[in-house]
């Protein structure tokens, strides 16, 4: 464990220095991720006030505090998807292309372990804290409302749920990667998810019918968002923190088996 | 080193690739999608050598022999279709941390190092994912630089470094775990001739300062020559040769080759090439030098004879270059 963690530093040090290599790109990056991360509460905001012209308060039975509260776990979230989980996928799905994916098959460690840190991009810590900074405003204005502020219960819960949704997203990134052993370019097959996730940004009242099931069992977004702001908030159930822990330990069996039968089905790329 | 027995032993195998076909054009293409005809490519068949630890092997063979694809299966990469392997005391397929601890794998056409950093930061990265310890890296490395000459590439950025800085830094990255067996695929590929001496020479003294193991693929027979004691020949996924590089040419050129050079007047030369003639096969004449091709067992009386009879300024005596024992070797096998 102590040796994947020094891995894991190891890597994060490379990522650093391959963003500071190019000082320029390195500040414009980390400035452009905060002006788009804060645009991206806009539709949010335009929503509610469509709302509130209207004379109506809620969305889907979420207030606009609640409502930020999801959209700041979808930016924190977000912020590991493009931080880590995307630059990562291009350059194994690269590796795969190339035959490169020999090297890191040659190293006495996980494969799979080296195959998801080998790159991440630093400035998307920026996101991160904003997304972290919209889950306190949220909280707060929940709170100036009326709502009761998270106990320690509530806390762990959201805690582990926010676990659960990295896990979550992880595991889908992984069968996205085994994809890519067997057709090689799976540019579209990321598109198609990164635009899924984009969804991710609505509270999972907004979803109805095929579409709620979609989105908390098949693409479970409904999983990563909705359900650690619920906690945070006091309104999730026991019944939907166990289906969230159980999912996750379900699709992350998965993910290591794909894994395994496609390490099992690489024929490298020739010399 | 657990035993004097062979560290890498390979009995019978095989290695086997199902391959999609279609002919080319558009139809061929549309039909592909519904119905794909596959071949089986046996791109190995039932080989089995064994290579004792410390030992130097030239692995040759023509492109698509199935030298590289036999390394892979060696380093674990592929899973062999059938026979049994073992490197090391283990079988390479399973990929054991301590298998890929005591192994390594330089392939002239890929490179490990990240583009964009220097080499040095590479060396930090398989220095965490091999877990050396600093002290014994940084021994290692003073000895891979004292050795290729590293202090003054390592630290400028891979992009901006020539192909040849490359490959010493790529050989250093595949070395700092001090590997028991290397496994190098053509790695001097591209190089220009002084590079492929310098980095010939650095393999022959890290497998006498180490004792390592080396299994080396290469296009160029110079590398063979200078570096492997012992070679493996494949073809079109069979062994063909196994053993001495002398006993090879002997097997399938048994001739010497004697190069003179003669004094005399133009008008002696009409003579001279008929005593050129009766003495061997005469590859090139030009008048006043001559390549003669003379069967060994006829060198001695032959050089003697063409010595007393004719003007000689010159005479050298030469096995027929690698280059054309190979040639021969392939075609006599192609069908």
């Amino acid at each position: 464990m102590r040796r994947y963690l020094r891995l894991l530093r190891a890597s994060l040090r490379l990522s650093l220095l391959l963003a500071m290599q190019y000082r320029w790109d390195f500040i414009g990056h980390g400035l452009m991720q905060l002006v788009w991360t804060s645009l991206g509460v806009l539709p949010l905001w335009i929503a509610y006030q469509a709302r509130a012209a209207a004379g109506l308060s809620a969305l889907g039975g979420y207030s606009f505090p609640q409502a930020l509260t999801v959209f700041g776990f979808f930016t924190l979230l977000k912020a590991l998807l493009d931080g880590a989980i995307n630059p990562s996928l291009t350059a194994v799905v690269e590796h795969i292309r190339t035959g490169t994916l020999d090297f890191i098959l040659l190293k006495p460690a996980d494969a799979q372990f080296l195959v998801s840190t080998a790159r991440q991009e630093p400035w998307r810590i920026i996101d991160a804290a904003t997304g972290i900074g919209f889950v306190v405003f949220g909280m707060a204005g929940h709170i100036h409302q009326g709502g009761a502020p998270p106990g320690l219960g509530a806390l762990l819960g959201a805690g582990l749920l926010l676990l659960c949704a990295m896990l979550l997203l992880y595991s889908i990134w992984i069968l996205v990667i085994c994809a890519a052993f067997y057709v090689v370019r799976i540019d579209n097959l990321s598109f198609l998810f990164t635009s899924l996730f984009d969804f991710a940004r609505w509270p999972r009242s907004v979803f109805r019918g095929a579409l709620h099931v979609l989105f908390t069992f098949v693409v479970p977004l409904v999983l990563m968002t909705s359900y650690p702001a619920e906690a945070l908030l006091g309104l999730l159930r026991p019944p939907q923190l166990l289906l969230a822990v159980v999912w996750t330990g379900l699709l992350l069996c998965l993910c290591r088996l794909a894994w395994r039968r496609s390490l099992a089905a690489y024929t490298s790329a020739s010399s | 080193m657990a035993s004097s027995g062979p560290i890498i032993s390979v009995e019978r195998m095989s290695k086997h690739y199902r391959v999609h076909q279609r002919s080319a054009g558009l139809l061929s293409a549309l039909g592909s999608l519904v119905s794909r005809r596959h071949d089986i490519k046996r791109a190995v068949e039932e080989i089995s050598f064994a290579i004792s630890p410390g030992e130097r092997v030239g692995f040759l063979g023509p492109n698509g022999a199935g030298k590289t694809t036999t390394l892979k299966v060696l380093a674990g990469l592929l899973h062999p279709t059938s026979g049994s392997v073992q490197v090391a005391g283990f079988v390479p397929q399973r990929r054991e941390a301590r298998f890929l601890q005591q192994i390594t794998l330089v392939m002239g056409q890929k490179q490990q190092l990240l583009w964009d950093l220097p080499p040095a930061d590479t060396f930090q990265l398989n220095r965490a994912v091999y877990d050396v310890p600093q002290a014994v890296f940084n021994d290692t490395l003073a000895e891979l630089d004292r050795l290729l000459g590293l202090s003054a590439i390592s630290r400028i950025p891979t992009r901006q470094l020539s192909l040849g800085e490359r490959m010493k830094c790529e050989l250093a990255a595949a070395l700092l775990h001090r590997p028991r067996v290397l496994f190098l695929d053509e790695p001097t590929i591209g190089l220009d001739v002084s590079m492929q001496v310098t980095l010939r020479e650095f393999v022959r003294r890290y497998n006498e300062r180490f004792g390592a193991t080396v299994l080396l693929t290469s296009h160029y027979m110079d590398d063979v020559a200078a570096l492997c004691p012992r070679v493996i020949v494949i073809d079109r996924g069979t062994l063909r040769y196994d053993g001495d590089l002398p006993g090879l040419v002997r097997s399938i050129r048994p001739h010497k080759r004697v190069t003179l050079r003669l004094g005399g007047t133009p008008c002696d030369q009409g003579r001279a090439e008929d005593q050129l003639r009766r003495v061997g096969e005469l590859l090139s004449w030009d008048g006043t030098q001559a390549v003669l091709q003379i069967g060994k067992d006829q060198l001695r009386e032959g050089v003697a004879h063409l010595l007393g009879v004719l003007p000689v300024l010159d005479l050298t005596v030469e096995d027929p270059p690698l280059e054309e024992v190979m040639r021969d070797l392939f075609e006599r096998s192609a069908p």
